[in-house]
């Protein structure tokens, strides 16, 4: 056992803010055998140095690597429940009348991971859409390995198990073998996409919808400022953006103003902010 | 809120109650379809919710979520079958004859909880 | 001898991934390895048949001592606590979870028994061809998972 208790007491931390998995004092075997493989695929012979180098050089996707390895299988889909039910009771029909021109929504999933996210607003986007409208969605990740997994569709059955409604499991998904494939007319709309939030982004067309969440909390409060500023350049000055359940831009930027949304919140451009729209009618 | 975990399996009831117990429903059991409707009737008030299994002995489940969902004294009971029974065509049956809720084992304690969550449930907060 | 095309080893790995995650090792501290045992055990075994359009049986062979950890995890007893019905119930049920999970890859329609638990003895099952087999060793015991179909004369109705 090579970690001391103020090491276990950082990972623990960092797996807290964002899974919600509480690591108590017991588990730094756990923390060991999850992360040795890390350590070595960092040239590193033990967990303590790895996690002694990752307090001292802080790197957002070493962060989320941390958090994969001690949180397998942990990602739900419609994970906080909440925001889907926003995008269906609350984005959509705020959107859906602005937009009659093209019949056409586009969603950006921009930390995607293994999936689940951008197949559940594909989901509900599929069933809340009016005939004759179409969507697409960007999914991007900054890991290829992930990004592969979520390309192919492809889940197990204690992760399809996970807070994703039966009705939706049978209509959407298809078993095969022991797994269980995502209908091709789900994937169908979204693109998978490599892409680290940290560095300038390549032009790309403005989106309805920016889906954020928990990927803000990897990075300290310059970086969260240039990732929120190049959403803004994305955004649609209409548009809207969700958070985790655990985040705010409060603090970090203020042009965008929280709406609640049932029991979660969403967040769009301020009216009168320099890249919001005049609003002829405000929804009450 | 009150919880039926009606399956055939000692230690499967064993999981269920444990898993329902921390969300602080109180818990009953039953081990087989028709016990759970023999209780049902017995009781003044119906539970919330009843975990139930497929394959039992006497009255399986998919015939326990028929005749509850035929009864309108269980209007208010949320039926969530938790059992091995994976194929689609299975899923499809078990919500066409009333389920509200599906889980296939092995599931993690997460699994439960977090589907109790989407039915509301869950109060807020105590999800694991 | 016709003996249909049954699940492969990945996919009883798969499942054994599985149930191990959601009961017998929720924080992945004591691992099934899939290494084969030195010693495999046949001294408690636990088994499902199945009848229908598939027929064989899937049989969990396993030491006494893992028998009653496994019984110990499952029902949330302390291991000095576990008595026979325990182990009985609690090898009983993965019998059922990990067979009912192999039913869902075979042909159907099929139907799965009650499980079937030895504690003492050597169980046989004559007549049967080994369609596939994970062998590992938890918690230092060897356990083998067999998925066993019934040989049958090609041409006999299902």
């Amino acid at each position: 056992m090579t970690l001391t208790a103020q090491e276990f007491a950082f990972i623990s931390g960092l797996v807290r803010r964002d899974a919600a998995i509480v690591l108590e004092t017991g588990k730094e075997y756990l923390v060991e055998a999850r992360l040795l493989p890390l350590a070595r695929q960092s040239g590193l012979p033990t967990v303590s140095e790895f996690v002694i180098k990752a307090q001292q050089r802080p790197e957002p996707e070493t962060y989320r690597k941390i958090v994969d390895a001690l949180t397998t299988n942990e990602t739900s889909w419609f994970r906080d429940g909440e925001p889907f039910a926003a995008l269906t009771h609350t984005v959509l029909p705020d959107l859906i009348p602005n937009r009659s021109n093209n019949r056409s929504l586009r969603i950006w999933s921009a930390a995607c991971s293994s999936g689940q996210e951008p197949y559940t607003i594909s989901m509900v986007l599929h069933e809340a859409m009016p005939a004759g409208w179409s969507y697409e969605i960007l999914a991007t990740d900054i890991s290829t390995e992930m990004l592969g997994r979520a390309e192919s569709g492809m889940f197990s059955q204690l992760e399809i198990n996970r807070g994703l409604p039966a009705t939706m499991l049978v209509r959407h998904f298809e078993r095969n073998g022991a797994n269980w494939r995502v209908a091709p007319s789900l994937q169908k709309p979204i693109t998978f996409k490599r892409l680290n939030l940290a560095q300038p982004l390549p032009p790309m067309a403005q989106f309805d919808v920016v889906f954020l969440r928990n990927v803000l909390i990897y990075f300290d409060v310059e970086t969260k400022r240039a990732v929120l500023q190049r959403v803004i350049n994305l955004l649609k000055p209409d548009g809207w953006m969700f958070l985790g359940a655990a985040e705010t831009t409060i603090g970090v930027d203020d042009r965008f103003e929280r709406v609640s949304t049932g029991r979660s919140s969403a967040y769009r451009l301020k009216a009168g902010s320099s890249s919001a729209p005049v609003r002829a009618q405000e929804k009450g | 809120m009150r919880a039926m975990v009606i399956d055939d399996s000692r230690a499967m009831r064993l999981i269920l109650k444990r898993i329902a117990g921390q969300l602080g429903f109180e818990v009953s059991e039953a081990a087989n379809g028709r016990e759970a409707i023999d209780q049902l009737a017995a009781m003044d008030t119906p539970p919330e919710l009843a975990l139930v299994d497929w394959n039992m002995p006497e009255m399986n489940g998919l015939e326990f979520v028929i005749a509850v969902r035929a009864d309108p004294k269980y209007k208010q009971m949320t039926l969530m079958m938790v059992t091995t029974e994976g194929e689609q065509g299975q899923i499809v049956r078990a919500l066409a004859a009333g389920a509200h809720e599906y889980v296939i084992k092995p599931f993690t304690p997460d699994a439960i909880v977090e589907k109790l969550a989407l039915l509301g449930l869950v109060p807020n907060g105590a999800a694991a | 001898m016709n003996v249909h095309p049954g699940p492969t080893e990945e996919d009883l790995q798969t499942i054994a991934e599985q149930v191990w995650a959601s009961y017998l090792d929720p924080d992945g501290s004591s691992p099934l390895i899939l290494l084969p045992p030195e010693k495999p055990s046949r001294e408690v075994s636990a088994s499902v048949s199945m009848t229908g359009a598939w027929r064989g049986h899937v049989v969990i062979w396993t030491s006494a001592t893992a028998s009653r950890h496994a019984a110990a995890a499952l029902l949330g007893v302390e291991l000095e606590d576990v008595t026979v019905e325990d182990v009985t119930d609690g090898l009983g049920e993965l019998a059922n979870i990990i067979g009912g999970n192999v039913k869902s890859l075979v042909i159907g329609p099929t139907a799965l028994s009650l499980p079937h638990v030895l504690i003492s003895g050597e169980s046989g099952y004559p007549q049967v061809v080994e369609v596939c087999k994970l062998a590992g060793i938890w918690r230092d015991e060897p356990i083998t998972i067999s998925v066993l179909q019934s040989a049958e004369r090609a041409g006999r109705a299902g």
